[in-house]
């Protein structure tokens, strides 16, 4: 049984890792599009970096937050979103793919179709999400080995968090059809209230952001352990981004139940 | 109005209405713009009462001036999504070999079939930004006749304008296949210069360049026209608007001039 599973797991890393050094050679074709896109995105966000230096530099701080403060949410978010998009690219498509009787192909083959569906796309765009926390984190002060691993480590967490999430909504699909508008709702809000500081909201709603609207464990709680170095808070981090995506597994598994095949041929090159 | 330019007028016209028509008979996709555009005011209400709590004005604004000024100038932006991803799309993928050989000016065609979807478009997150300003903020700031009609002067430019620059980048697509990047950065610093925060709040170099560039028409116009209202310098802005539209205008032609040149149509 030990046996079985160790090796099941080897065979999804292996699959992982295929699928990953598959989307990459597509996107590295186009280099200078992927390159475009790349710095396009970490310009995007570093447009938001001036609007907060603005901001506090006017006021001395926004809700507890400092400008660093800022800029390593911002960071946290940035990578966590974008590893979310580059690994299983199809987190925001799932949806769609169902409406259109499009599982088929993902049904057939032998490994898990929520793993597979997800995992065999990657978003060009996310690259520069995912390289931008990197950057910031190198312009802050305190550079460490040990503060880039912690980062690092929460950044994954966060990802798990967020692509949990945005799955869950595109699972939506399966149960009220075209469901694009409440899935691009709940993804706005999701990361909408990651980058802003938890005390401006309040009180009453900040129940949404550690259940529906998990913000506080992309965002509140990565934070305040990357800021105190509190490794301890890493491992239950990793619990409770397992247990969003045992939910979202389960509702796509739900899901999956009410597809209907579109009976439509399809190839995956 | 000679017949043959009320001919040619109404060809533009009749393109805007159907784009409208075409809009308005899919309420539900006005859903997504309008949840995501109360989000952004909320969130930024809350930004704001966070900013105001120790100080009742900051350069120049108070708590509920800055929110109007959200509320209005988030409008434009919210209003015209879209038109630069169906002319990019319809570049990359050859479409628009279909359309240049229309008895219609091509620029002037898709400004009037993005008029008319926009027009449409921008009325629910109207009413929703008066509706959620006004239980925020408290009632508008809006004084007299005259400001009402220079605010929507204002809005419908700075909308004009938002959908010249979306078609110049998306025009681009003639050289650069995947040119998105250009439009997130267009519209990050259309957000920095004058749609997250008035131009008063920038340092004050950084405003005055801002000044010089179409951003503050964008967004800053309308805004500061509702906050702070005073007729010389309101002409003066929507004189100024009227200008980068017309610029915008002229900078599609030639872009588009020179882009077709560069189509090859191959077989039928």
């Amino acid at each position: 049984m030990d046996l079985s599973i160790r090796g099941r797991a080897r065979a999804y890393a292996t699959f992982l890792g295929a699928s990953f050094s598959a989307n990459l050679k597509s996107v590295l074709e186009y280099r200078a599009n992927f390159l475009l896109q790349v710095f396009g995105m970490m310009l995007n966000n570093a447009a938001f970096a001036l609007f907060w230096g603005i901001l506090i530099d006017r006021t001395g701080g926004i809700g507890g937050y400092s400008f660093e403060d800022v800029m390593v949410v911002w960071a946290l978010v940035s990578t966590a979103f974008g590893l979310a998009h580059v690994v299983a690219g199809n987190v925001r498509s799932l949806g769609d793919i169902a409406v259109r009787g499009e599982l088929d192909v993902y049904l057939l083959q032998p490994k898990d179709a929520f793993v597979n569906v997800l995992c065999s796309r990657t978003v060009v765009s996310a690259w520069g999400d995912f390289l931008y926390g990197y950057l910031v984190l190198c312009l802050l002060p305190g550079l460490s080995a040990g503060r880039l691993l912690l980062f690092s480590l929460l950044a994954a967490e966060g990802a798990l968090v967020f692509a949990a999430a945005f799955a869950a909504a595109e699972c939506l699909a399966f149960f009220l059809g075209n469901s694009r508008s409440l899935s691009e709702a709940l993804h706005e809000f999701l990361l909408s209230f990651s980058l802003y500081p938890e005390k401006v909201f309040d009180p009453g709603m900040r129940w949404a952001f550690y259940t529906i609207l998990p913000s506080g464990f992309i965002a509140f709680v990565p934070l305040a352990a990357f800021k105190a170095m509190d490794w301890g808070l890493v491992p239950i981090l990793f619990l409770v981004a397992a247990a969003y995506m045992a939910a979202s597994y389960a509702l796509f598994r739900a899901g999956l139940r009410r597809y209907e095949s579109g009976n439509q041929m399809g190839t995956r090159l | 109005m000679s017949s043959a330019a009320a001919l040619k007028a109404r060809k533009y016209l009749v393109a805007a209405s159907a784009s409208a028509r075409a809009r308005a008979a899919y309420r539900g996709d006005f859903l997504g713009s309008v949840i995501a555009y109360c989000l952004f005011v909320f969130v930024f209400s809350r930004v704001w009462r966070s900013a105001y709590a120790a100080r009742p004005s900051i350069a120049g604004y108070d708590y509920a001036m800055s929110l109007w000024y959200f509320v209005v100038a988030e409008i434009p932006y919210f209003g015209s999504s879209g038109h630069f991803r169906e002319l990019a799309g319809d570049i990359k993928s050859g479409q628009v070999a279909y359309l240049v050989a229309r008895p219609y000016g091509f620029v002037g065609y898709r400004f009037a079939q993005a008029a008319g979807s926009s027009l449409v478009a921008v009325l629910p997150i109207l009413g929703a930004g008066a509706a959620l300003g006004g239980l925020v903020a408290g009632p508008p700031p809006l004084g007299s006749a005259a400001q009402a009609a220079l605010l929507a002067a204002s809005l419908a430019l700075a909308l004009a304008l938002q959908i010249l620059l979306q078609l110049a980048l998306a025009l681009t697509a003639f050289w650069v296949e995947e040119n998105s990047a250009f439009l997130w950065i267009y519209q990050k610093l259309a957000l920095v210069a004058g749609t997250l925060l008035p131009l008063e709040f920038l340092p004050e170099t950084a405003s005055r360049i801002a000044r010089w560039t179409p951003f503050p028409a964008l967004a800053y116009a309308p805004a500061r026209i509702l906050v702070a209202f005073a007729p010389g310098p309101s002409l003066r802005l929507l004189g100024a608007q009227a200008a980068w539209c017309a610029a915008a205008w002229i900078l599609c032609l030639a872009l588009y001039g020179r882009g077709r040149r560069r189509l090859v149509s191959q077989g039928g």
